[in-house]
């Protein structure tokens, strides 16, 4: 979800770098590192956040440079039950991530290995063993059904007009 | 400098009847283009093109707000394969 960096300041502040779609939403996960040490953020200013150690006792905040110097690149992970479920037709990329593929007659495409989103509609790419990846479009068309519980998609793969550059222009 | 308006948008000509060709089928099917330098008209919206990044052709959606733009912009030729936490995707 996020990685610590750098200390700022004297007071065991740090710079955090956030992962979510939102940053400032990070500080409202249950975020762990590496180890699985619980850890709460509480933003200060910017990307400037307090960060605070929980623990049986209560949580101890880190307020001295030394101990803010030791958190640098740490990890911050939150459980995937932690994240708000997706509305109808929205799925979490990390749910996408690794799902197998398969085409209309069930036979296996490959592994979601990729996707990609630039400002023109959602794609996924779908590596394959023996063959050059496919990219689809993330539409009901090319993807018509997703099955989260088994980790499958299936995908009827768009037919292709290839258009040979001639140099024409208009 | 800017194009001259009365020269019009440029595109490559080939592209329009390829457009219109796809259309006409009716199919679910992607136009798979090299011309990144043409510009988006309004008669391709709805289409959908494989636009070449150097490497792969990637999928463009053509949209009404995309119009006026060139096709080279929506498919990227330097790729972040970055950190999504909890990055959703809508299915079009």
């Amino acid at each position: 979800m996020g990685v610590i960096g750098r200390p700022h300041g004297v007071r065991g502040h740090v710079r955090v770098t956030a992962y979510t779609a939102e940053p400032r939403a990070l500080a409202d996960y249950p975020l762990t590192d590496q180890t699985g040490r619980r850890l709460q953020l509480r933003w200060v200013s910017g990307d400037v956040a307090e960060i605070s150690e929980l623990t049986a006792d209560g949580a101890r905040k880190i307020n001295d440079r030394d101990a803010a110097a030791r958190l640098t690149n740490t990890e911050l992970f939150a459980p995937r039950s932690a994240l708000p479920p997706a509305e109808e037709d929205e799925f979490y990329l990390a749910d996408l991530m690794g799902m197998s593929a398969f085409d209309a007659a069930q036979k296996p495409l490959g592994t979601v290995s990729n996707i990609h989103d630039y400002g023109a509609g959602t794609s996924l790419e779908i590596s394959r063993d023996a063959a050059a990846p496919v990219i689809v479009p993330f539409t009901r068309q090319a993807v018509p059904h997703i099955d989260l519980a088994a980790r499958s998609i299936i995908v009827a793969l768009p037919g292709e007009i290839i258009v040979e550059n001639t140099g024409d222009a208009a | 400098m800017a194009r001259s308006v009365w020269k019009g948008p440029f595109v490559d000509g080939y592209m329009l009847a390829k457009a219109e060709t796809s259309r006409a089928s009716g199919r679910n099917e992607i136009i798979k283009i090299w011309s990144r330098r043409s510009t988006i008209l309004p008669q391709f919206v709805g289409l959908t093109f494989g636009v070449y990044n150097g490497k792969k052709f990637l999928p463009v959606q053509v949209s009404e707000n995309m119009v006026g733009h060139k096709f080279g912009e929506f498919s990227p030729t330097r790729t972040f394969t970055g950190h999504s936490a909890d990055k959703k995707a809508k299915r079009g």
